[in-house]
């Protein structure tokens, strides 16, 4: 037959075809080992990191002593956690920070309602912790307050002392991100099961 | 109009619910044993006591003090207030006087929650009370005795 050896010419070049296809099929199929939740996750949370960084929110999930504004120096006069975290004697929080604001021109912050303004409980300390290690600790239920990703959620989105972050009045930056987009990334977070980096 | 009780007494007052509680008690109600220091939190002359917990009248606004009781330096009263204006006396604690109605609202504040302060008790719960005098020792003398007599 003179086609015989175009014939099978065709079926190496037809079998080498289907066996590239099929090696390109499985390099794909192993690419998405990595679901795209949990890349979501990784994503939202690089950004949920620079939001819990920001003096409004790092200032007060200190160890002992509060930071005072955007250039985040110990708080003056000098104030300290206390047995409840609202400070001690005539020296409790809600003594300067008034629950429901102060006038303008006083200069201290304010709001929330009555005696909301703290120090985040010990469990909660984030200075000095690596995006990872803050990723770990806010998941971790132990550290958290109890809160599964549901409450999570619920907390940035509704608690008085978060939203104070993004209206400090004065000459306090507020919180760069806009506050529905941050309640957003927390829950693209969440829904890929609170990724931390390595 | 804000309706204010004030040293267990009811003012009542056309102002702004905005106005610094300072401004309405040493202005409008006349009673000014507290002082106007910094207006800022910064150096407790305007304090006060709200429901019996040492307040900033120059940072609250009259609105949010309706409803509560307001004591001034003029009408502070009971074993703590009486041990600590004794205590000031007796010790001689004022010079220009100035900054005392505020030291004296706190330190009753602070004797009233902790009956045995220590030396850094007293350093924390007085932080927010400045004396340009410097009669800082004998006011933390002062609380010392006021809390032996207080037993």
């Amino acid at each position: 037959m003179t086609g015989s050896r175009h014939y099978f010419g065709n079926l190496a070049k037809f079998g080498i075809g289907v066996g590239a296809l099929l090696l390109a099929i499985s390099f794909a199929v192993n690419a998405q080992e990595i679901k795209p939740d949990a890349a979501a996750a990784l994503a939202a949370w690089d950004r949920i990191v620079g939001v819990l960084g920001h003096p409004r929110c790092l200032n007060c999930h200190q160890d002992r002593i509060p930071l005072q504004g955007d250039m985040r120096r110990v708080h003056i006069p000098l104030v300290v956690r206390g047995p409840d975290n609202h400070g001690v004697g005539p020296m409790r929080c809600a003594n300067c920070h008034n629950g429901s604001g102060n006038n303008e021109t006083s200069g201290a912050p304010g709001g929330g309602g009555s005696g909301v303004w703290q120090l985040a409980p010990p469990s909660m300390l984030w200075q000095g912790l690596s995006s990872a290690d803050l990723c770990r600790s806010l998941r971790d239920t132990a550290r958290n307050g109890g809160r599964d990703g549901t409450a999570l959620v619920g907390h940035v989105d509704i608690e008085p002392l978060v939203l104070w972050g993004w209206n400090p009045g004065g000459d306090r930056t507020a919180v760069p991100m806009p506050h529905d987009e941050f309640v957003d990334q927390v829950k693209t977070w969440v829904a890929g099961s609170m990724a931390c980096p390595g | 109009m804000v309706s204010l009780n004030v040293n267990g007494r009811d003012v009542d007052l056309e102002v702004s619910p905005k106005m610094p509680l300072l401004w309405a008690l040493r202005d409008l109600v006349g009673l000014t044993g507290t002082k106007y220091g910094c207006g800022r939190a910064l150096c407790g002359a305007c304090t006060v006591h709200i429901d019996g917990q040492a307040a900033r009248s120059c940072s609250i606004m009259v609105g949010d003090a309706v409803g509560k009781k307001i004591t001034t330096i003029e009408a502070v009263s009971g074993p703590v207030a009486d041990a600590v204006k004794s205590a000031w006396q007796k010790l001689d604690v004022v010079q220009c006087g100035y900054c005392q109605s505020g030291q004296i609202m706190s330190a009753i504040t602070l004797l009233s929650g902790n009956k045995t302060p220590s030396n850094e008790d007293i350093d924390l719960g007085m932080e927010g009370n400045i004396c340009r005098c410097g009669t800082y020792q004998r006011i933390r003398a002062a609380i010392h005795e006021a809390a032996r007599a207080l037993g």
